[in-house]
């Protein structure tokens, strides 16, 4: 069964349409790649679904439930949590603080715990949160700031946010994007572990080998409009893939 | 432990100042201070909503509404005083969410206007509705305050009671800020988007902070008009809605003792030239001075000259290789 | 209210829209670029007028003559304050938005010790009424409106039509884009607020023969353009003319049935009912 189902998605932006009759779905404990050419309409696409963007035509259904036009707020309480390309964090607050960010949709807050209790967290919580660092592999720089961190571990940290929120449905903007290979590979194998854990995974990838070995369905992109869907082999020997890509003069290493 | 040893004596030192300060300093002084912490209040509740990004540049209207509401309940209808101050401050709050509500979904710069426009709007109110409140006559007779029946018909008394309702509000703000609570504020200023996608309200939690905000700006109104017992529509203008604001900015936006430290410091400085131009003149100096030189605002200066210092003793006694 | 008397509101309604139009198209070109709301407009439209107050009434110089010293006067102001508070801040929005507002209050202060503490009046420079469908309306504020149109009109022009005012576009759609085709968006951010305070510069310099002149006569045009930005949609320079002429209509027909302040408190009570049912204005669209 489908985890998210999203019919004939389309965002027009004064006319132009970013996002043209689009249709998608991820079946649940998927790994799905979204990927094409800069300014096919990728980054819209996941606006759309995350609802930070409302789609001009078409429907969104998750787990069942139709969550079209719903705020970004509500449809990360639904499951669907959704990270942002490059190093969108929490900067002036510790690593710790981010995933406690993380954690939001699943703790106390009662105001009785905000006004009367000791401490702003309760052990359990942070308990929850060092282990969502230790699953990433940051725990030992909980404490520093986030600007302090290295780049990669700024971006992993974005991921582990993002799981600390527990999602049913995990969508990736670029999480590679600017990595030497070395990281990439790193990041990738976190990928599949939290797959292993149950999570489904909708990863939105320019770079298209990146994504070659982790995803299992892939989905291009190319002026809005879906231009091919299947696995990577398929995907990635399908002229017109090889058309677009190369037509852009983008460079897919 | 001894940073902690540090905060805790200079807190008790302040604690036993502020309470022994009727004894020696005068009416005078007395006076002043209660003053100061009704700015103190004011500058403080602000915080919450500026840790949200959201500029409010009306926060004198709630002040204005909190004054009226209370010394018209007080005066007309015989209220109690701490019911009265009470209700003041919920009309405020509630004034605050209808203003709120629909201006807080929206980038920033459409709330700084509305508040902008809004301290106008009071303005007009207090100024038009000359039946209840006097208008440009100005509102006199308010009751003195009192508490459990007592007034309290000293100044000293009076100057107690500044320094508890202080208290009560930075305790409140304080707790608030170190809770969850002032996590999400925190992260909504810095990136609120990222915020919603970790399923925070953030339109829910901007108009949390600023009804709270609002509240105690209804509180310090409620005070100040049973202290002084005169209130004129244009002394919650657009002048004082700016001068909290610059409370929070030359103090510092970077922790809680910030708003108290401008407020504290810009009150007693200006104080030579209240209500003159050269008050605002003053102050609107001062303001560009910290953004421009000193964006931390006051309470970064002791690390800003200890870094001076130490650049200046680490880069002096070493000989250059060259020379 | 009889049909003249409406016909006399609607009249100065249009003219007052002009001046409130004038206001609101600088703060918008600056918002679309900059992200920033110019709080100090309203004192650069206080400035206008007293550079013609002693220009053109104390100096004797030509109307016309002093009304384009005030223009390019606090045109040079507008780029220095980009020099020495915009850019220094680095687009920190908040800090710029919160000195920006210290700039207008000192302005405002600093306006008593030096203009002095009585109002100031300039004498018409277009004296005498015109009868129009039966109704006399003074020339001067007839004279308004096509001023204040052929600055409307030479704004799109040199945004439309001219090199600096494409590099303006520019920037308002993508800046790092800009910036990469070579525009320097420094020089170009400058005279943004160029253009816009000597906008506000010239409605402050149009009213300065109707109304009487004191530091604060900025506050109720300012808060007029605000009004009107947020009614038009922000950004949006059709919506700050269409939303401009409403205001001004509204504004002269509800004063002269109520009284100016009943206008203001009717206007604030509209513009929170648009924000409530059309956030992004009247005539904006959404981001």
């Amino acid at each position: 069964m489908s985890l998210l189902e999203a019919r004939n998605l389309t965002r027009l932006f004064g006319g132009l349409a970013a996002v043209n009759h689009v249709d998608l779905s991820v079946d649940e404990g998927e790994i799905v790649g979204l990927i094409g050419p800069n300014g096919a309409g990728k980054t819209t696409c996941f606006n759309l679904l995350s609802g930070f963007l409302r789609p001009t035509l078409g429907s969104i259904v998750l787990a069942g439930e139709d969550i079209t036009g719903l705020r970004p707020h509500q449809i990360a309480s639904r499951g669907l949590i959704r990270t942002f390309q490059l190093t969108t964090l929490f900067q002036e607050m510790t690593a710790l603080e981010n995933v406690l960010l993380g954690l939001h949709l699943h703790s106390d807050k009662g105001p009785r715990r905000v006004l009367f209790g000791r401490r702003a967290f309760p052990a359990d919580e942070i308990a929850r949160g060092r282990e969502v660092l230790e699953f990433t592999g940051l725990v030992s720089h909980a404490d520093q700031l986030t600007r302090n961190l290295p780049h990669g571990h700024q971006r992993v940290l974005g991921i582990a946010m993002a799981l600390a929120a527990r999602p049913r449905l995990l969508m990736l903007d670029e999480p590679v994007t600017g990595m030497n290979l070395d990281e990439s590979g790193r990041v990738m194998e976190l990928v599949k572990t939290i797959r292993g854990r149950g999570t489904t995974i909708l990863l939105v990838e320019h770079n298209m080998r990146a994504v070659m070995g982790t995803c299992e369905r892939i989905v291009v992109l190319n002026f809005g409009q879906k231009l091919a869907e299947g696995t990577p082999a398929e995907v990635s020997t399908s002229p017109d893939v090889i058309q677009a890509y190369l037509g852009t003069g983008v460079n897919h290493a | 432990m001894h940073r902690r040893l540090g905060v805790l004596l200079g807190l008790v030192v302040l604690a036993v100042l502020a309470l022994l300060l009727p004894q020696f300093g005068g009416d005078y002084y007395v006076h002043i201070f209660a003053l100061v912490f009704t700015n103190v209040i004011l500058a403080a509740s602000l915080r919450p909503s500026l840790t949200c990004g959201q500029l409010n540049i009306g926060h004198s209207a709630f002040m204005s509404i909190g004054a009226y509401t209370s010394a018209l309940l007080a005066k007309n209808l015989a209220v109690p005083f701490e019911i009265s101050l009470l209700g003041g401050a919920l009309l405020a709050t509630a004034v605050g969410w209808a203003i709120g509500y629909p201006s807080l979904r929206l980038r920033g710069v459409y709330f700084a206007m509305v508040t902008v426009a809004f301290v106008e709007v009071i303005r007009l109110i207090a100024q038009l509705w000359v039946p209840l409140t006097r208008g440009m006559s100005g509102l006199s007779g308010i009751p003195k305050p009192s508490v459990l029946g007592m007034t309290l018909s000293t100044r000293t008394g009076q100057y107690y009671l500044a320094l508890v309702l202080m208290l009560a509000t930075l305790l409140v703000l304080w707790k608030l800020e170190h809770s969850r609570l002032g996590l999400i504020w925190r992260s909504i200023g810095m990136a609120d988007h990222l915020a919603q996608s970790l399923g925070v309200n953030i339109a829910r939690h901007k108009l949390l902070a600023f009804m709270l905000g609002c509240f105690f700006a209804g509180i310090a109104g409620g005070f100040y008009a049973h202290f002084i017992r005169f209130l004129f529509p244009p002394e919650f203008g657009f002048l004082m809605a700016t001068n909290i604001l610059v409370y929070n900015y030359v103090g510092g936006r970077g922790h809680f003792v910030g708003p108290i430290v401008g407020a504290v410091f810009l009150s007693l400085l200006s104080e030579p030239f209240r209500g003159s131009p050269y008050e605002t003149i003053f102050f609107s100096i001062a303001m560009l001075l910290t953004i421009l030189f000193l964006p931390g605002g006051l309470i970064t200066l002791p690390r800003k000259l200890a870094e001076l210092r130490w650049w200046r003793t680490a880069s002096a006694p070493t000989p250059s290789p060259a020379a | 209210m009889t049909p003249a008397l409406f016909v006399q509101s609607a009249i100065i309604g249009v003219s007052l829209a002009s001046i409130y139009i004038l206001m609101a198209l600088g703060l918008t070109l600056m918002f679309g670029m900059m992200h920033i709301i110019n709080f100090a407009h309203g004192a650069v439209y206080m400035l206008g007028a007293f550079v013609i107050y002693y220009v053109f009434f104390q100096g004797g110089a030509p109307y016309f003559a002093a009304f384009v010293a005030s223009m390019i006067l606090l045109g040079i102001f507008g780029y220095l304050v980009e020099r020495s508070i915009y850019r220094p801040i680095k687009g920190g929005i908040e800090p710029t938005l919160v000195a920006l507002i210290a700039l207008t209050t000192f302005l405002q202060a600093a306006g008593y010790p030096v203009f002095g503490q009585l109002d100031k009046h300039v004498p018409p420079v277009f004296p005498g009424t015109r009868n129009i469908l039966g109704v006399g309306i003074s020339i001067e504020r007839l004279m308004i409106i096509p001023l204040a149109g052929a600055l409307v009109i030479g704004l799109y022009l040199f945004i439309n039509k001219t090199r600096l005012g494409a590099a303006m576009r520019a920037i308002e759609q993508d800046k790092e884009a800009a910036a990469l085709q070579g525009v320097n968006v420094h020089v170009v951010n400058g005279l943004a607020f160029a253009v816009g305070f000597a906008l506000a510069a010239a409605s402050g310099a149009l009213m300065a023969p109707i109304f009487k002149l004191d530091p604060m006569m900025g506050e109720q045009p300012l808060l007029k353009a605000f009004i009107i930005i947020i009614l038009g949609g922000l950004g949006s320079i059709p919506g700050a003319i269409l939303g401009g002429l409403m205001l001004g209509l509204i504004d002269s027909i509800i004063a002269t049935a109520l009284g100016a302040e009943p206008a203001f408190l009717l206007s604030f009570v509209f513009i929170i009912l648009v924000l409530l049912f059309k956030p992004t204005g009247l005539f904006g669209y959404a981001p």
